[in-house]
């Protein structure tokens, strides 16, 4: 093999520095260099630098991001989130593992092309199942997909090479209006970059003075692309589910040109005819939906935008129209007229409760680190959302960075600390950039930086990429990931505030608890407290997917019931199937039964019914969903996910997934669910961290609801008809010989008969699904 | 100052100080593999949890900082049930055999892989000992036992299996036929006699074992020569007269009294003049031996005619005698904890033979003899060394005797086993590691180059060397303190 060109590594050592704690960034760097980490390049890097041998490949082979092989020239991420999952994520993975030509114990094809990955989620659930391959995300993907996909991103990948940057289109005109989209990346995803460039082409070519405007979002994703005109009298329109053609009658239809040159004139003419002859041409107005109707009414006005605010109208990354709506006047009011004592006051007065999972009250964090007397203090805003299901934290990090920011500064203000980090799992770049951008922003303008505001305090962020391990979302596991080691929680007490960043007092914040301080602040505590009930106040954020008919991110009042959320935001279950459950909280959390949906959305409440707020994943399930399989699926993630330090996680989990295994393969025997429920209990118990006592959640409160589907599986019965090894697939007389089952059967378990009944290969069937969604009649029956 | 209750005990320690500390100070133990005492907790194995008061987690105790007005259990129900748990789930994951599965098939529970090293090592005075720890009378078995531990020796798997028998035939020739055969060291005489009631190999063994207790043992037989079946119903070509004779006489010569041609019908009788009577008479049936203080060696063993099972009755019954005349409960000897891998995988004995000589079973020049000093030394090598090297000081096992573990309590998919040998003094068992990442903080704070790390995450984590170096790399100093550190078997010193 040739010798490995190293001067990179040296290069990148220079910029980045020697220090131990750099190991993850500079891992990251020749990662992205390389593809991969080159062991030649790994020990160069401990020659340069104080890391040692054993810090860096423990490091290194601890976080899913690094690879210790070549990968292929592009990465295909499937996401196997709790929404992807429950939509056929495992059979689409498989799909590219068919198409590719993979090996089950491979990665990566023969010519080196590509690399299909499972990922814990792309953060992008209402898109389900989704994928993504090196930036680009797919999404609602069927088997039948998989080639088109393949093909349709080499495509991509050709035309990017050939394209040549572009001039942005400025001219100082007095505006007669905008046209907003998100661009968020699950929004991309559904096709609004597409969207976003054919507008503004259009913009360009009929000159009509309007801005075309990337705003945060808005929530309806599962109207993405969504386009919002908004003329110069501020009457609003709304467009869902547009395509790029649609762009340039959605331009003419609301603005007119001032000057229609004849060149326009000319490629618009050609356009519109080409839209009029085609056949498939539908009006544009078919899509559009005014707000006001049902059902996106209901959709926004049950919620309760508070750090979502504005949502949908404001560019995420443009400073001075943030500014422009009150931001950074909850920061400037800490710093100039209060004391950092009536801030926590503040807080504490509004009965904010930590939005990362656990509900502990903000207050008392912030006092107990304000209290301790240290040379050095650090605020850290937990950005490691890692649950499959949830993408709150990524969707407010993207559009709505400055509010972020703003908080975390006055937290850091309140506790008296002048140094913090926003820790961002690797799977979000968007966010990453967004943030970075935002930072650079703020510091530029004095919000952030030496004397924030021309004050004494001072305050210096950071942003440290994690490397894909979900046990980094756990507050010492996080710490010890930006120390630069590998990222294993520790005992608590000590505690954070007491002990935490590098021994010294540190708070840990959720992005959400810091995206709504500034509303705290500016409405006070009393506005705040005035909403929800109980103990429970403000407002939640919620990613809301699964089998609802809109999936999307959602802020409700605390106290709205589940079944609220389902029904009238959600629009109820997807398909006319019948409502099943709730996940709620993700790996931690716990499946509510829809005859317990009328409880309201509240810490305590939530408990009670063994269920968690967790983040705020909701993942709706129907009765085509087997809630063993659910159990079995948010274990296989906290199985992969434990860092393996302490015995009830690291094989206590494991032990527990192997019964479940058995279950679902029709090897379940008498007494496993009784052992599952002695061996669930004792991790609870004994684990060391929050990963470890929350693991058996889903489980227990599957047994403790669904227990008859955990008895079925023993008998050898899936009743969801799910479990693959317990299900047999067949044609029904209502099969008409389309022979299309038969095309596109990837194991060859049906022959081909034209114009008679098909019969499926029990043998051969892999229960891929394909036939059963590709038969024009629905004549294949599950059992 | 920190003042506490650790199972209804007040204590009071320095601020700073653990749970650990705590319960040491007033004498409780709390089992831990994980720490060591000058390094910082390590909270994984999470065998030392205790419950708090009012907190719902049970916590590790060496990690624990001890604060004023705690309320700590050490040993309820539910933490030694958590306890347990661990354990089995550690077990689960754990690969290797306590002992090698020759001894555990070894009626008699012979150590003999460890008499195999001894020989290999030319320490016949030790290996003798280790022989007659469990057998009274090994030149007669090493030319009459079946050796059923054979069938359990792993090498067979690779060729044929080790001549144990033979080997210790010959340790027990070379020290029968010595100037000064070994003797055990008897404890001080004890006012307390014992009546055996048959001389055969039962009888005998059972004498050899209490003599060593101090007791007085006096062997009734109908014969006028002890033996039993040994002298009768073997044949002398199999099992020379001399052999036998030596052998026993060096059982009378620890002390045993020989009554010959004595015919007892009542056990009764002898309690007159005993503290205790055990039978072992295989054709004997004494109408009243259900009596207090008469302890009898099922027949079994006299007609499956395999002397070496009646030889392990007999040591048997020679425990339980002791307890019972010493006032204890009679339980007989303890089972101890074994672990076993079980039956090998395909060419996993590839990776036992890494060690081990790869020559083909040696075989004495006639067959009635036994090896000569070459040949025992030659087949000694042959030996895989299956039994773990720690068997003594695994607290893992140690433990899991303790609170009653069972192995296969949770059962999962077993790692292929392998063992590291490039080390010059240390061999590492990965199978047996514990992830409990003693020796990596060792390594690190000695500032070893290379040292140790974790690969992976979750489950599949492994203890190796970083960059694939050796451990010989890995360890090129602290080597022996990981050893001594490490509670299995996982890293050990070679012999």
């Amino acid at each position: 093999m040739d010798k490995l060109d190293l001067t990179f590594v040296d290069m990148a050592v220079e910029q980045i520095g020697t220090g131990r704690e750099k190991v993850l960034e500079i891992a990251q760097c020749i990662q992205e260099h390389f593809g991969y980490l080159p062991k030649e390049a790994l020990e160069r890097v401990c020659e340069l630098t104080d890391i040692t041998p054993a810090s860096i490949v423990g490091v290194t082979t601890f976080y899913d991001q690094f690879r210790q092989q070549p990968a292929g020239k592009h990465i295909i991420k499937i996401c196997i989130g709790t929404a992807c999952h429950v939509k056929g994520a495992g059979q689409i993975y498989e799909a590219f593992q068919r198409h590719l030509g993979i090996a089950d114990d491979e990665d990566t094809d023969s010519e080196k092309m590509f690399t299909v990955e499972k990922v814990a989620c792309l953060g992008c659930c209402m898109l389900a199942p989704a994928i993504q391959i090196d930036d680009i995300i797919f999404g609602h993907l069927t088997n039948e997909h998989v080639p088109m996909v393949i093909r349709d991103f080499l495509e991509q990948e050709k035309a990017r090479e050939r394209q040549v940057s572009k001039q942005e289109y400025t001219k100082s005109v007095k505006y007669l209006g905008e046209i907003r989209i998100c661009l968020d990346s699950s929004c991309v995803a559904s096709g609004s970059g597409k969207v976003y460039n054919a507008l503004k082409t259009a913009v360009e070519q009929s000159g009509v003075a309007v801005v075309v405007k990337n705003v945060g979002c808005s929530g309806m994703s599962f109207l993405a692309p969504l386009v919002e005109v908004v003329s110069v009298d501020g009457a609003s329109f709304r467009y869902a589910r547009i395509q790029p053609q649609d762009a340039m009658a959605i331009v003419l239809r609301h603005f007119k040109p001032r000057q229609f040159g004849q060149k326009i004139k000319n490629t618009v003419s050609d356009m519109l005819d080409k839209i009029l002859t085609d056949r498939a041409w539908e009006p544009v107005t078919r899509y559009s939906i005014d707000v006001r109707d049902q059902p996106v009414a209901v959709f926004l006005e049950k919620q309760k935008h508070l750090a979502t605010e504005h949502c949908g109208d404001i560019d995420p990354v443009d400073l001075d129209e943030y500014i422009r709506n009150d931001g950074f006047e909850a920061l400037r009011h800490c710093i100039t007229g209060l004391s950092p004592e009536e801030i926590i006051r503040e807080i504490e007065h509004s009965g904010l409760r930590g939005r990362g999972g656990a509900g502990y009250p903000t207050y008392l964090k912030w006092s107990a680190v304000c209290d301790r007397k240290s040379d050095k203090k650090y605020v850290i805003c937990n950005g490691d959302e890692g649950d499959p299901g949830a993408f709150m934290d990524r969707m407010l990090m993207e559009s709505y960075p400055y509010r972020i920011i703003e908080g975390v500064t006055m937290a850091a203000y309140a506790v008296g600390a002048d140094e913090g980090y926003f820790y961002i799992r690797a799977e979000y770049p968007l966010a990453i950039k967004r943030m970075t951008e935002a930072i650079n922003k703020c510091c530029r303008r004095g919000f952030l930086g030496n004397h924030v505001l021309d004050s004494k305090f001072s305050l210096n962020l950071k942003i440290i990429a994690g490397a894909g391990a979900f046990v980094c979302g756990e507050e010492t596991a996080l710490m010890a990931s930006i120390e630069g080691r590998r990222g294993m929680p520790r005992l608590r007490p000590p505690y954070p505030v007491e002990s935490g960043l590098w021994g010294k007092p540190t708070l840990i914040n959720n992005v959400e608890t810091c995206a709504v301080m500034p509303w705290i602040i500016r409405n006070g505590a009393a506005a705040f407290a005035k909403i929800g009930m109980g103990s429970s106040k403000g407002a939640k954020v919620f990613a809301l997917a699964g089998k609802v008919a809109r999936g999307g991110l959602i802020e409700v009042p605390m106290g709205i019931s589940i079944r609220q959320i389902v029904e009238d935001i959600g629009g109820g279950i997807a398909e006319g199937k019948k409502f099943k459950a709730v996940q709620i909280g993700g790996p931690s959390g716990g499946c509510v039964p829809a005859e317990l949906s009328d409880i309201p959305i509240g810490f305590e409440s939530l408990n009670d019914v063994h269920a968690m707020m967790g983040s705020g994943g909701m993942v709706v399930l129907d009765e085509s969903d087997c809630m063993v399989d659910i159990a079995k699926y948010f274990l296989e993630f906290t199985q992969n996910q434990s860092c393996g330090k302490c015995t009830f996680c690291r094989i206590g989990t494991r032990r527990m997934l192997d019964i479940l295994e058995r279950l679902c393969e029709g090897n379940g025997k008498n007494g496993d669910i009784e052992e599952l429920e002695k061996l669930a209990q004792m991790v609870k118990k004994a684990s060391l961290c929050g990963l470890g006592t929350t693991a058996p959640n889903p489980v227990l409160s599957t047994i403790r609801y669904f227990r008859d589907e955990y008895e079925a599986h023993i008998e050898k019965r899936c009743p969801a008809s799910k479990c693959k090894a317990l299900i047999t697939y067949s044609v029904t007389d209502d099969c008409i010989g389309c022979t299309l089952c038969s095309q596109h059967c990837p194991a060859d378990a049906i022959e081909m008969r034209p114009h008679e009944k098909h019969e499926i290969d029990s043998e051969k069937c892999i229960r891929c699904n394909t036939c059963k969604s590709i038969c024009p009649t629905d004549a294949i029956k599950v059992e | 100052m920190a003042k506490l209750v650790i199972d209804n005990i007040n204590v009071e320690v320095d601020s700073g100080e653990t749970v650990l500390d705590a319960a040491k100070k007033i004498g409780i133990e709390i089992p831990t593999m994980c720490f060591l005492k000058e390094y910082k907790a390590l909270t994984s194995c999470m065998i030392c949890v205790v419950k708090i008061e009012g907190v719902e987690s049970l916590m590790p105790a060496c990690g624990t900082i001890a604060t004023d007005g705690m309320k700590v259990e050490t040993s309820s129900e539910e933490v030694c049930q958590a306890r347990k748990v661990a354990l089995e789930l550690l077990l689960s994951d754990h690969l290797g055999d306590c002992m090698g599965p020759c001894q555990v098939i070894c009626p008699a529970g012979m150590n003999i892989p460890l008499m195999i090293r001894q020989i290999k090592a030319g320490r016949l005075e030790d290996a003798i000992v280790t022989v007659k720890q469990d057998i009274a009378m090994p030149a007669v078995l090493g030319r009459i036992c079946p050796a059923p531990c054979e069938n359990g020796c792993r090498r067979a798997k690779f060729d044929q299996p080790v001549s144990i028998c033979l080997l210790k035939r010959y340790v027990a020739d070379v020290d029968l036929f010595s100037a000064q055969p070994y003797q055990p060291v008897c404890e001080p005489k004890k006012d307390k006699r014992i009546a055996i009631v048959g001389a055969g190999p039962a009888g005998l063994s059972a004498a050899y074992y209490l003599l060593q207790k101090g007791y007085t043992c006096t062997i009734y037989d109908d014969h006028d020569k002890p033996g039993g079946m040994l002298r009768y119903a073997v044949s002398r070509d199999k099992l020379p007269e001399d052999v036998l004779d030596k052998e026993i006489a060096l059982i009378e010569k620890l002390g045993a009294k020989f009554q010959g041609k004595t015919k007892i019908t009542s056990a009764k009788e002898l309690q007159e003049d005993f503290n205790a009577v055990l039978i072992a008479a295989g054709q004997t049936e004494l109408a009243d031996r259900d009596l207090m203080g008469v302890f009898a060696i099922p027949n079994t063993a006299a007609r499956q005619k395999l002397a070496v099972r009646a030889v392990a009755e007999g040591k048997k019954a020679a425990i339980a005698i002791d307890e019972f005349l010493s006032g204890r409960n009679v339980t007989g000897p303890q089972k101890k904890f074994n672990n076993r891998i079980g039956k090998l995988q395909e060419n996993e004995i590839d990776n036992f033979m890494l060690l081990a000589d790869h020559s083909s079973r040696v075989s004495p020049l006639r067959k009635s003899e036994g090896f000569t000093d070459e040949q025992a030394k030659q087949e000694s090598g042959r030996c895989l060394h299956c039994d773990c090297r720690k068997t003594d000081s695994c607290k893992l096992r140690q433990y899991s005797q303790q609170y009653q573990a069972r192995q296969n309590r949770y059962k999962g998919k077993r790692n292929l086993f392998s063992q590291q040998i490039q080390h010059p003094c240390i061999i590492y068992e990965p199978g047996k590691c514990i992830k409990c990442g003693l020796c990596i903080q060792i390594a690190s704070e000695a500032k070893e180059e290379y040292g140790l790390t974790f690969i992976g995450r979750g489950f599949d984590v492994k203890v190796a060397v970083p960059f694939d170096k050796s451990l010989a790399e890995g360890l090129s100093r602290i080597g022996h303190k990981c050893v001594e550190a490490c509670p299995t078997g996982a890293m050990a010193l070679k012999d």
